[in-house]
């Protein structure tokens, strides 16, 4: 496609004159990326009798519009209630709930609807302009690059989530553990199940997500009376000027948003890399690069627009395998794809040379999204604030009642509810314990993952675990994956030794 | 004596967790021991990875206990004294709500559900509980399964709803 003005004004004119599909499908996003166990994916499913019955373009850009808002609305539960929405906002949680819990909840969502919006808009425009390049990355990750990027991306995590990097990473490696439970992938045998049928398949994500987050924040809340200490709560709701400003002044950190994003892009590219990991990631470089990365974790702005901006630039980056060599990045585009099968759309090359339009549509449609998401910031910053006012004994059960549930969606068994209480329960040990339930979850979702990229390369290789290090982008990560794991002891005892030299120079021999 | 005992970190509470993933990799071992060698290889591994970190964390908590700087104490692990028995209930009827749900169905396992939770966390006057938990599960049946047309389990009110519409 030429990248000229007429073809680009083209694209953009065709997708906002879609804005009666687009705005019904942005408000269901939000309120569905919002509810624990309404991920994007899943409400695609529900949606599924809409989405078929549409023309193909319609049901595309409904799609899309839906996927980003999910992608937005699930940032502001782990903001104001420590629950994310979607995995990918798990990292939110880190430095959204603190803020909230100082009282700047309205800074915190404001800080998270510019980082999405403006994220995802940068993220999309970049993607039109580099579909053909960065179509190519999917290429060069085999099964042996993506063991090493999901090892790395959980080591981050670990190191990240967790005060204590050893807590970390043996709540990583439970994780992993429960990940892999379930029928193998080469004789079908069943692991680790305790005999339950409904655990054939494994562990299934959305009742892991909810028991880990929701039913153990439920829990945990309950232990007092606010979200937010009496001294620190807003006495009106705010105003829309003020609404205005904190979402106007968000806008100050603009570069962190642009290379966030784009970081997220980059990772949404490679195939089950997905939105939990990047924003992890972003998150890590983030406070690796800050001024003041001893404030991460404790309601740093910093630390909410990081993952935020790459959750939303994962987006885009999702759809590029898709539209490019026909394999989805994600669940939400394993959905697109059985949609746009159902239409008979074909993908890969054939998808550009046949219907240009089509896929660099979908691309412009993300934009235009992003772009009617903005008149809905202003109130959902001013009203969605006020929800740490009502007291725990409200919350909690409400959370536990509409949460519970949603882990029946997917599949349907009442069983899958009773693994969102064991969840639950091993949530609550965690949050008690220091061992954060971000690091269990993001085990579980790779835990799969990582086993069938493995057993890919030790079957390609004839079992020869050599292959581990066969590859040169493989051995660059590990050796980030091993510098990830060494340097934050290293750095602190490092820290700690000058300190000690500091004080003792300030206090003298005698002292 | 009495300071240096309560200058101590309590980490009993801290082993829950490493002692039930370590027995769980026992398990998981255990359960794959018949298997094929290609089978058994990624569970053994990630078996041993996680035993490998449990016992280095052990190593670090009987380090931590011979040079009495840690105590075998629960620690804040159960939160406030005060609200536990209405907190342990809450529990309760968590796991009856999962029992009665199949029979009840998705809005009056909710309704009862929540109007009972208020009342045991201490939500007065009762009516006011009531009136709350009526209007959530009234609002969840219409966003969940008249909206969304969400298959959430049936009972007497969806199917008397269903009768009527």
């Amino acid at each position: 496609m030429e990248y000229d003005l007429a073809s680009l004004s083209g694209l953009f004119g065709h997708a906002f004159s879609m804005w009666w599909i687009m705005l019904p499908a942005i408000v269901v996003g939000l309120i569905a990326g919002a509810v624990p166990g309404f991920a994007a994916h899943n409400t695609i499913i529900i949606l599924l009798p809409l989405t078929l019955a549409l023309n193909v373009e319609y049901a595309l850009a409904f799609m899309v519009a839906l996927y980003c808002a999910s992608h937005l609305g699930g940032g502001i539960p782990a903001i104001l209630v420590n629950i994310p929405g979607t995995g990918g906002a798990a990292a939110t949680t880190l430095d959204g709930y603190p803020m909230t819990r100082k009282g700047e909840a309205v800074k915190a969502l404001s800080l998270c609807f510019v980082a999405s919006v403006l994220g995802g808009f940068v993220s999309s425009v970049v993607t039109l302009f580099a579909l053909p390049a960065l179509s190519r990355v999917g290429y060069y990750i085999h099964s042996v690059e993506m063991v090493v990027v999901m090892l790395f991306g959980l080591a981050l995590i670990a190191s990240i989530a967790a005060k204590d990097m050893l807590k970390g990473l043996i709540a990583g490696a439970f994780g992993l553990m429960l990940g892999a439970m379930g029928a193998d992938h080469i004789y079908a045998t069943p692991r680790g199940t305790f005999g339950f049928l409904e655990l054939f398949d494994g562990v299934p994500l959305v009742p892991a997500l909810i028991g880990l987050f929701a039913i153990s924040e439920a829990l945990v809340m309950l232990e007092s009376d606010a979200l937010v200490e009496e001294g620190d709560q807003p006495k009106t709701a705010a105003t829309w000027r003020e609404s205005a400003r904190e979402i106007f002044s968000a806008f100050s950190h603009w570069w962190q948003i642009i290379w966030t994003s784009l970081l997220g892009l980059v990772i949404g590219v490679l195939p089950g890399a997905g939105a939990s990991i990047a924003s992890f990631v972003a998150y890590q470089q983030s406070q690796f690069f800050s001024k003041t990365p001893e404030k991460f974790g404790t309601g740093h702005p910093q630390g909410v627009i990081a993952p935020e901006s790459a959750n939303n630039g994962v987006t885009t980056g999702t759809l590029v395998p898709l539209l490019a060599i026909g394999v989805p990045g994600g669940s939400t585009a394993a959905v697109m794809m059985i949609v746009l099968q159902f239409h008979g759309v074909p993908f890969g090359p054939r998808l550009f040379v046949e219907e240009p339009q089509l896929a660099y549509g979908v691309i412009a449609v993300m934009a235009v999204s992003y772009v009617m998401m903005i008149p809905f910031m202003f109130p959902m910053v001013r009203y969605m604030s006020r929800i740490t006012v009502i007291s725990t004994v409200y919350l909690a059960p409400f959370i536990v009642a509409f949460t519970l549930v949603g882990a029946f969606v997917p599949r349907g068994f009442l069983f899958d509810m009773g693994i969102a209480v064991a969840f639950g329960i091993i949530g609550y040990v965690a949050r008690k314990t220091g061992y954060h339930v971000a690091a269990i979850l993001i085990g579980v979702i790779l835990g799969p993952l990582i086993e069938r990229s493995f057993l890919l390369a030790m079957r390609i290789s004839g079992n020869d675990p050599m292959v581990m290090f066969s590859s040169t982008i493989g051995n660059i990560l590990w050796v980030m994956l091993i510098l990830t794991l060494a340097l934050p002891p290293i750095m602190s005892r490092r820290r700690a030794k000058l300190e000690r030299l500091k004080d003792k120079s300030l206090t003298g021999p005698d002292a | 004596m009495n300071d240096r005992s309560g200058a101590r970190k309590p980490v009993g509470a801290d082993l829950i967790l490493p002692v039930c993933a370590a027995l769980y990799a026992v398990y998981y071992v255990w359960s794959v021991w018949d298997f094929p060698a290609e089978a058994q290889l990624s569970g053994i591994i990630l078996a041993g990875l996680l035993l490998s970190l449990v016992a280095i964390y052990m190593i670090r908590i009987i380090r931590g206990l011979s040079l009495g700087r840690y105590s075998l104490g629960m620690g804040n692990f159960f939160g406030p004294q005060e609200s536990r028995k209405s907190r342990g209930i809450f529990f309760l009827l968590i796991l009856a709500a999962l029992v009665g749900l199949p029979w009840l169905g998705f809005t009056l396992s909710t309704f009862v559900f929540l109007a009972a939770s208020f009342f045991v966390l201490g939500v007065r006057p009762i009516g006011r509980g009531i009136m709350i938990a009526a209007i959530g599960a009234l609002t969840g049946w219409f966003f969940f399964i008249f909206l969304l047309g969400t298959h959430f389990p049936e009972g007497p009110f969806e199917r008397l709803i269903g009768t009527v519409l």
